[in-house]
């Protein structure tokens, strides 16, 4: 059971998420946002329910949507060296080489392979380590529907089978592969059920709701703790936004229709939250209030603050591909 | 003649080359949709047996091609980013390039593999990549780069057609640029030079993209009085050396650019086979202007350090041909992609920036 103090911070962090998106969009029609901007807007709950309460010696693998705001945000990097990364300015994560590739050590997130998929193996590979170091850290790599048809999740998740590694994997299923609908591209009702070939969990949570999300990946978290070895989590939700922002909608050949949206636009999790913590009494108008205002002053600032950073040094390139 | 976008060519080469021949079939990520919009209309004409969206497959989309190839079809395998070769590395360089030879020669791969190419676009390192240099090393690969609507749609044609396994590259920043293509039917041969403009100073061999930056420096410098003359290869495999030599006969200097990396990147080929044919012609060491020794980084700011500049091939030409100039004014200008714009013009995006 969530505490009263564990449910606000869910939720101040899928208002800060939120916020924090919207400075996104903000910075792609003002110029400053480097690259485009995939929106993760009404997916917020699975990053959000699964990171939140990490160790921040565990790792993280995140999907390219949203370039990992659902789970870099919660798992403590700051969103000033997110935004200023997106405006590549010297003071971003990456020193604004990276830009949509936002990483921070400190609080294990190695980063986002451009060339999707890359990332089960290397999840593998911090699963081995996190083993050999026996301080109980685990990887939660959460990746798209689209992105489970490389061939790489089978050989990562048979290592990670195998040799009982502490990993959760995360699908995020939005219900598309930019046009193509998920499922063309997949045969079953459920991804979970790609887990059960390699013997381990398999679950299908409602990605729309945080609690519920968070419950699922804190039952498989203790496992992989405890040595038990990795589970698969399907959460399932819907991407509301096109592809990439300003991209054309589309579903196949043809247009998507609103009314396929529409119902998943009265899902929106962050809603959905609050109005559940405000009929539980754990959250006041008030608070709702104050911790939109918060947020929205944290975003702000740290716009400002990516706004003003200087530009990357050109020397810089002449230390970055080798230490020495 | 009709004035096409880039884009469009290679779109008409498809639909013609599926109709002309059933066994045509064209499969990736998105092509039903067409994230970049090539191969639009494409579904609605030849339906979901031949116009095929797959997941994030790149080892099964470029193996399954060699394997459709095997047993009588001629696959497109669209794989949209070039980066994403490396990927499915295996399938394309072990598979398409060596079957046919180690296989007592009875096996046709005729196979397009076909993606975006290219930086310029401030996007990561694992999208803006040229992999020309890789694609040219192994042997058993065609590969085809296109550089105006003409040459996109009669090489594709070509490539479709050709019973070896085909890389066909396209560059992001080309793909709305616009030009002459004749009504009726034709195709380009492979291993034929393009000279894409005429001079008796210098001979620059552009490969690719770089085409369109060496005859912005060419007509610059053409005030200035200095001709040069900018040859395309078109092909990289096979290689036409013969319209390069007749070339350096008679410019007798020669400036080799590519976007790929300096280090044995196609320049320094290009540069050696000049060396072996025609050392007797030269009359100045080669010059060569590629990316530098590094991934390329995303960004605003950086990727001009990384990648060549229109300037940085004015500097190249002037050290061959030993003259000192004030190219000041060309440093100004910058290579550079306005996506929103591009991307609105091809009809993909609509950002409306303020
Ligand atoms: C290996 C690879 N292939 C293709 C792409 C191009 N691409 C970028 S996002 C994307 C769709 C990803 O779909 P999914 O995993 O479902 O994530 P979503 O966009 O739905 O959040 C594709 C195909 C890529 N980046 N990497
Ligand atoms: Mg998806």
């Amino acid at each position: 059971m969530l505490t009263k103090e564990q449910k606000m911070k869910l939720y101040t962090n899928l208002v800060r998420v939120r916020k924090l998106d919207e400075i996104m969009v903000k910075g792609v029609l003002s110029g400053k946002v480097c690259g485009h901007w995939s929106s993760q807007k009404g997916q917020e709950a699975v990053g959000v329910g699964a990171t939140t309460f990490l160790r921040k010696d565990d790792y993280i693998f995140f999907c390219h949507r949203g370039h990992g705001i659902t789970t870099v945000i919660p798992k403590g990097i700051s969103p000033r060296a997110f935004i200023a990364e997106h405006f590549s300015k010297n003071s971003g994560a990456c020193q604004g080489m990276g830009c949509l590739h936002v990483a921070d050590m400190e609080y294990g997130a190695p980063g986002l392979s451009g060339s999707l998929g890359g990332d089960f193996v290397l999840a593998a590979g911090m699963g081995i380590a996190a083993k050999m170091r026996a301080k109980g850290q685990v990887v939660v790599c959460i990746q798209g529907d689209g992105t489970y048809g490389r061939g790489t999740f089978h050989e990562a998740a048979l290592m990670a089978a195998n040799w009982k590694l502490p990993i959760v994997w995360g699908v995020e299923n939005n219900q598309y592969m930019v046009f193509t609908p998920t499922s063309d591209i997949f045969p079953k009702e459920n991804m979970a059920d790609l887990a059960f070939g390699y013997g381990m969990p398999g679950v299908v949570v409602d990605g729309q709701d945080v609690v519920a999300v968070f419950e699922a990946f804190q039952t498989a978290i203790e496992r992989a703790r405890a040595g038990e070895g990795p589970s698969l989590i399907e959460c399932k939700t819907y991407r509301i936004e096109p592809h990439t922002y300003g991209m054309v909608d589309k579903r196949c050949a043809g247009l998507r229709s609103p009314e396929e949206i529409e119902p998943w636009v009265k899902k929106d999790p962050v809603n959905l939250f609050q109005e559940r913590l405000l009929k539980e009494g754990v959250l006041t108008q008030a608070d709702v209030d104050r911790i939109d205002r918060e947020a929205i002053e944290e975003m702000e600032e740290a716009e400002r603050f990516a706004t003003e950073s200087p530009a990357p040094d050109p020397q810089i390139l002449k230390q970055v591909l080798y230490w020495k | 003649m009709r004035e096409v976008r880039f884009i469009q060519a290679i779109n008409e080469a498809l639909l013609e080359e599926m109709k002309r021949d059933e066994t045509v079939f064209i499969f990736g990520e998105c092509v039903r949709g067409g994230t970049f919009p090539h191969t639009n209309g494409l579904f609605e004409k030849f339906g979901k047996d031949r116009v095929l969206d797959t997941s994030i497959s790149e080892n099964a989309i470029a193996g399954a091609a060699v394997g459709a190839a095997l047993a009588g079809y001629r696959p497109i395998a669209e794989l949209m980013f070039s980066d994403f070769f490396l990927i499915a590395g295996d399938e394309i360089c072990n598979k398409a390039a060596k079957w046919r030879f180690t296989h007592g020669m009875k096996l046709k791969m005729p196979i397009v593999y076909m993606a975006s190419t290219g930086g310029y676009i401030r996007s990561d390192s694992e999208h803006s990549q040229s992999v020309e240099s890789l694609i040219m090393h192994t042997p058993g690969l065609r590969i085809a780069i296109p550089t105006t609507p003409y040459d996109a749609k009669g090489l594709l044609k070509t490539a479709i057609r050709d019973d070896d396994p085909v890389v066909y590259l396209y560059h992001k920043l080309l793909l709305t640029k616009k030009g002459e293509i004749p009504d009726e039917e034709y195709t380009i041969p492979f291993g034929l030079a393009d000279v894409k403009k005429e001079g008796k100073d210098v001979t620059v061999v552009a490969v690719g993209f770089m085409v369109d930056l060496s005859l912005g420096v060419a007509n610059k410098l053409q005030e200035r009085g200095i001709s040069v003359e900018v040859i395309d290869p078109r092909t990289l495999e096979p290689f036409d050396i013969d319209t390069i030599v007749t070339s350096v006969k008679k410019t007798k200097r020669v400036v080799i650019v590519d976007e790929d990396t300096l280090r044995c990147g196609v320049t320094g080929e290009i540069g050696m086979q000049i060396m072996e044919k025609a050392f007797d012609y030269l009359d100045a060491p080669i010059q060569r202007v590629a990316a530098a020794n590094c991934p390329i980084p995303a960004g605003w700011y950086l990727e001009e350090h990384v990648l060549p500049q229109p300037p940085d091939i004015a500097a190249a030409i002037l050290k061959v041909l030993g003259k000192d100039m004030d190219i000041s004014d060309m440093k100004k200008e910058k290579v550079g992609f306005d996506a929103v714009k591009a991307f609105g013009d091809l009809g993909i995006t609509k950002v409306k920036q303020n």
